[in-house]
């Protein structure tokens, strides 16, 4: 019983994270796309620090 | 990796950045002294004298150019980054709590706090693109917070905008072209300021750090409250991290509300928040009084925190911390 209940304790959670990790992304890519139309260069160019090579240079210099 | 900590200043620190490339860390003090570090081994590139008071604060513009400063001597400089030479003080009534280039680095704009006399301001000057070139007198705009004194300001993207962080716990929004308010909104416990605010790196939206013991994530085009960060401290700083959709926090009571109890509480601690989530993470011990600031490194591989104990800590980010995920991001990743 108490195992049952602490699954769908757990589920909950999982649910709500999914919930906010979804809303987050959908929220991200409406600014990107305003961003777009706008043509908003500084605040675009900034959105892809971290995506590509930069983040394996970060890499590099930690190791 | 080990901290690398970095002592040169003899009074607690008050701000401390990277610059865009994150190779040198700016900092400055109550010593009157702005330094200037390499990130990754600690090694002092310099120090920029003329202040002669406490400093409050410090920005150094996107091509490492021009650094700005503010301070309790009520003036606000612009040095060459690279000679260390003083370009340009402009004097105030009153001290410079803070100072914030504008993305591009055309822009820069200082808050002046409030004292009998003298109104908080949000002043802004364009910035001659040349280290030979004189810089300007004219303020091409002057804002005055007359409801409640603005403690933090800067530019939003694309320069549309200028966010202030107020005293009341409130944030506003100006015109940047004529400066009128068009929205304030009370997104902290009423009358508990405003601490920092630093932004998204794509200035979107931004995190606010206020004495209510809460950090919030707020978006710069309608000022809505995201996300909030619970913490049992007040903070003085709040930053959002690149690569990782993490938050660091930093605070402490002040050095006379302290008790012994509190010290071995640990609330000395840089805290680390998912920024979705909400949820506390880690926290990373070290200093010996309230941390006063904390920075992230421009693409997100490190942070370095600034003391009330005169010390700056410099933290390179291990492997774990990239590879720690929820399994939500893990599916999402996954998808």
């Amino acid at each position: 019983q108490d195992l049952i209940k602490k699954n769908s304790a757990n589920r909950a959670v999982v649910e709500h994270r999914r919930r906010l990790l979804e809303e987050w992304l959908a929220w991200r890519a409406s600014v990107e796309e305003e961003l777009k139309a706008e043509g908003i260069v500084d605040a675009l160019e900034a959105m892809n620090v971290g995506k590509g090579d930069d983040f394996k240079d970060g890499e590099e210099v930690i190791e | 990796m080990r901290p690398i900590l970095l002592s040169g200043h003899e009074r607690a620190l008050t701000q401390v950045k990277y610059n865009k490339d994150g190779d040198i860390i700016f900092s400055v003090s109550k010593d009157h002294v702005v330094g200037a570090w390499f990130s990754y081994n600690g090694e002092r590139l310099g120090t920029y004298h003329g202040h002669q008071g406490a400093l409050w604060t410090v920005d150094v513009d996107p091509t490492t150019t021009f650094l700005a400063t503010g301070g309790a001597d009520n003036t606000m400089r612009l040095w060459n980054v690279q000679t260390g030479k003083l370009l340009k003080t402009w004097e105030f009534g009153s001290s410079i709590k803070r100072v914030e280039f504008s993305s591009d680095g055309s822009k820069l704009l200082g808050v002046t706090e409030k004292r009998t006399g003298h109104l908080s301001t949000i002043v802004v000057y364009d910035i001659v693109q040349d280290v030979d070139a004189e810089q300007t007198d004219e303020q091409s705009l002057r804002i005055v917070c007359d409801e409640s004194k603005a403690t933090v300001a800067g530019f939003s993207y694309g320069a549309k905008w200028i966010i202030a962080g107020h005293e009341d716990g409130s944030v506003s929004q100006y015109d940047v072209k004529g400066g009128e308010l068009l929205d304030n909104v009370m997104v902290h416990e009423p009358d508990m300021p405003i601490t920092d605010m630093q932004w998204a790196p794509d200035r979107t939206y931004f995190i606010t750090a206020s004495k209510d013991k809460t950090a919030k994530l707020i978006s710069t085009k309608d000022l809505n409250v995201m996300k909030s960060y619970n913490t049992d401290t007040p903070l003085n700083s709040a930053a959002i991290t690149p690569v990782k959709d993490y938050i660091i926090l930093g605070g402490g009571q002040a050095a006379m509300d302290v008790t012994t109890t509190n010290a071995r509480q640990g609330k000395f601690e840089a805290r680390f928040y998912h920024k979705i989530f909400e949820e506390e993470i880690g926290r990373v011990r070290g200093h010996f009084g309230p941390l006063n600031y904390v920075a992230v490194h421009p693409l997100g591989t490190g942070y370095c925190s600034g003391g009330e104990d005169g010390y700056v800590r410099v933290h390179h980010f291990d492997k774990p911390y990239f590879d720690f995920m929820y399994e939500v991001e893990r599916e999402q990743a996954r998808m």
